[in-house]
């Protein structure tokens, strides 16, 4: 059975090596572009939020790639995400695609269970001690890719020639994708890190800390947010990305037995009870508690806040921001992302917004040299 | 002891309840005006334009009540879950976080949560969280309260099920009254109109849909005309299973009306930007085609205008006539036929039998 998901960040490494070592057969969409979204948004409702739209664009073009299976976590997110694959069977099936199957990871009735079960029924390998190798390559790969990702906002930042640190980033992605054994991928790991940490810098460069943070799907994947990591690497500042898949591992996949020490979503919860008293579903709890974070954090310059357009927990999020910006004294950036987004203006607001905490720290700085 | 409630969101659904409960215990219930576009433009004020339409209502009902009824005390419940892992929209969970957050004014915010996915955030946690700020803690007094406002909410559901207006079976209930009334029945066209209670009862949201309807000679049914099992039927005629606390009212009562002979049309009313009425009305639109139901969707917000709006209502309401018409007539050309054919038989019958 060729199995085939949908992107988000580096969500498709991760699963594609699971499923490798599994022995199924992986049917991989193009990274989503221009044709996904118009895809998408020809066959989604007007209203829904930008990531559906997404989704139902790959679904698509991995099925038009010969897909016969496709998989979709139902996460207890509790926004419209668990409702996904439910209208994304309808419409495809409106459309005449009515040999696909959907596997469900159904993460409401128990998250060993439906791992097991859903990779066994994709794959045909029941062994749970493959399972496990399998799943264990999976988390390696995406953790190592986020950690990646992490090395390349600081070399970006900071890069003399620019461009390079991307070039070094993409082989050292590839070869983690290539890597079928446990032991491949830490190799991997040891020579991408070293590669990447090659790349020339000004060592003295002056760069500002943008804290990104908003709902998970804008954030991780590089198509929907323009790509802001990289704009931000070009204006000099080092992104540092709040919501990460690792964390999302860490929180929703392991057993709660299994986990050691405070989560990313704990201690954002923590910091966000002041202003939020209840979970109202999606990433809002954690973007408030991000931005008071990254109030509280000494090095942090600004938080920009990404949201799809009509996301609902995050326009309660976008709410309270302000308040938080107030009574915390943290510039916040909420940009809004649909598919009418311009590039053009989208870069233009996080120039002005890089030079408004350019501005500020500077001001910062003097009234500190003053004061010794 | 006054304590405001916002005519608005919940208002809608619950308020006998919560005027039972609250009068039982003693505490006086104010309420806001009635929606108004000054209201409205409030409201939107507070928050970001992404907003919902109902929920910048709401903050200007918040508004109106602090303004100009002179109250301190607000009460915006926040209904997390009314089953097992069955949530309501963040926008509704989260609403009182909301209003402390944006209304910047010196008031004491009573924020109770029911929540039944977690074990101790029952609907007698949430009956005490609601009292305890005001000083009120006797768990049997609020017992008591609490069937007093159910008795209050279900003459409220008795009433609005056999086909009054809501918004007068909940005037009646409110005076105590249980009102059962003869209606007209000869109405040539029957729909099914959809929406949530706070869109739908707010004359302002809907621009009073109902009488439009009435004069055009449209008989209009709505969620609350059916039963609980009923619209758990309709759902399974959609082929999906309730996830949102509030899907029993669009998507449950489109699937009861759309297998319905009665119903000739169904129309819908969302509020631009509504999260989850957004999966709701593409899943019925889906049905509606495969079951051959006509369909309206109409979306409002801020800036609808009435005119429009009604051009749209009647256009509708217009084809479901030409509809009707023709359905009749083909009916009877059918009937003609059978008649014609049944008469030649018997014709040669009666010449084989002279022959």
């Amino acid at each position: 059975m060729k199995i085939s998901f949908p992107h988000m960040g580096n969500l498709a490494i991760g699963v594609s090596g699971a499923v490798r070592a599994l022995g199924g057969d992986v049917v991989l969409p193009p990274y989503t572009n221009k044709r996904t979204l118009s895809l998408g948004a020809k066959y989604s409702p007007e209203a829904i939020c930008l990531p559906y739209k997404l989704v139902l664009g790959n679904y698509i073009e991995a099925i038009e790639a010969g897909a016969e299976a496709l998989l979709m976590i139902d996460s207890p997110g509790t926004c419209r995400l668990g409702q996904y694959s439910d209208i994304a069977r309808i419409a495809l099936t409106d459309l005449g695609y009515n040999n696909v199957e959907f596997i469900n990871f159904d993460l409401y009735k128990g998250k060993l269970f439906e791992i097991y079960s859903g990779f066994k029924y994709a794959t045909g390998n029941g062994n749970p001690l493959d399972l496990i190798y399998a799943v264990r390559i999976g988390i390696l790969k995406i953790k190592i890719a986020d950690k990646f990702d992490k090395l390349l906002n600081y070399y970006r930042a900071r890069e003399i020639e620019i461009g390079s640190a991307d070039k070094k980033y993409n082989k050292a992605i590839a070869l983690v994708d290539k890597a079928l054994t446990l032991k491949e991928c830490n190799d991997a790991f040891q020579f991408g890190a070293e590669s990447i940490s090659g790349v020339e810098i000004d060592t003295k460069k002056q760069v500002l800390n943008v804290d990104i943070t908003g709902e998970i799907y804008v954030v991780l994947d590089k198509f929907s947010n323009m790509e802001i990591e990289k704009e931000l690497g070009k204006l000099g500042v080092q992104a540092h990305r709040q919501i990460n898949l690792t964390d999302w591992i860490d929180k929703s996949l392991y057993p709660s037995i299994l986990r050691f020490g405070e989560t990313h979503g704990e201690k954002a919860h923590k910091l966000a009870r002041e202003f939020i008293k209840r979970d109202v579903g999606g990433d809002t709890v954690e973007s408030i508690g991000d931005t008071a974070f990254a109030a509280a954090s000494k090095n942090t310059d600004g938080v920009v806040h990404l949201l799809p357009f009509t996301c609902m927990p995050e326009i309660i999020s976008q709410n309270i921001l302000p308040n938080v910006r107030n009574e915390k004294d943290i510039p916040v950036l909420s940009l809004v992302m649909d598919e009418y987004t311009g590039k053009a203006g989208f870069v233009t607001r996080l120039e002005a917004f890089v030079d408004l905490i350019q501005r500020r720290k500077n001001s910062k700085d003097q009234v500190g040299v003053l004061l010794s | 002891m006054k304590i405001g409630i916002p005519r608005a969101l919940g208002y809608y659904n619950y308020y006998p309840f919560w005027f039972g409960f609250f009068g039982s215990l003693g505490i006086e219930v104010v309420l806001s005006d009635r929606t108004t576009k000054k209201l409205v433009s409030e409201g939107s004020a507070l928050v970001v334009s992404e907003t919902c339409l109902p929920v910048k209502i709401y903050m200007g009902h918040v508004l109106n009540l602090l303004e100009k009824k002179g109250v301190d005390i607000i009460y915006s419940p926040s209904i997390q879950s009314i089953d097992h892992k069955i949530y309501n929209c963040s926008k509704l969970r989260g609403l009182p976080d909301l209003v402390r957050n944006v209304v910047k004014k010196d008031f004491l915010l009573i924020e109770p949560t029911l929540d039944k996915s977690e074990k101790n955030q029952g609907l007698y946690q949430y009956l005490y969280e609601s009292v305890a700020p005001l000083g009120i803690t006797d768990k049997k007094a609020i017992k008591q309260a609490s069937k007093v406002g159910w008795a209050y909410q279900n003459n409220y559901i008795g009433m609005a099920k056999d086909g009054m207006h809501p918004m007068e079976a909940m005037e009646t209930a409110l005076k105590g009254k249980v009102v059962i009334k003869s209606r007209k029945s000869d109405y040539p066209i029957s729909i099914a109109v959809l929406a949530h209670g706070y869109n739908l009862y707010d004359d302002h949201i809907s621009m009073k849909v109902f009488k439009k309807l009435e004069n055009l000679g449209v008989k209009a049914y709505t969620s609350e005309n059916l039963s609980a099992e009923q619209m758990q039927e309709g759902l399974n005629v959609l082929n999906t299973n309730l996830y949102w606390a509030n899907e029993l009212e669009i998507s449950g009562a489109a699937g009861s009306f759309m297998t319905n002979k009665k119903i000739d049309g169904v129309l819908t009313i969302t509020a631009f930007g509504c999260g989850p009425d957004s999966l709701m009305i593409e899943r019925i639109t889906r049905y509606a085609k495969r079951l051959q139901k006509p369909l309206l969707n109409l979306t409002v917000d801020e800036h609808t205008g009435e005119a429009g709006f009604i051009t749209r209502i009647e256009a509708f309401t217009d084809m479901l006539f030409r509809r009707k018409r023709a359905s009749i007539i083909q009916n009877l050309n059918k009937q003609v036929e059978i008649d014609l054919e049944r008469e030649e038989i018997s014709h040669s019958r009666e010449t084989i039998v002279k022959v």
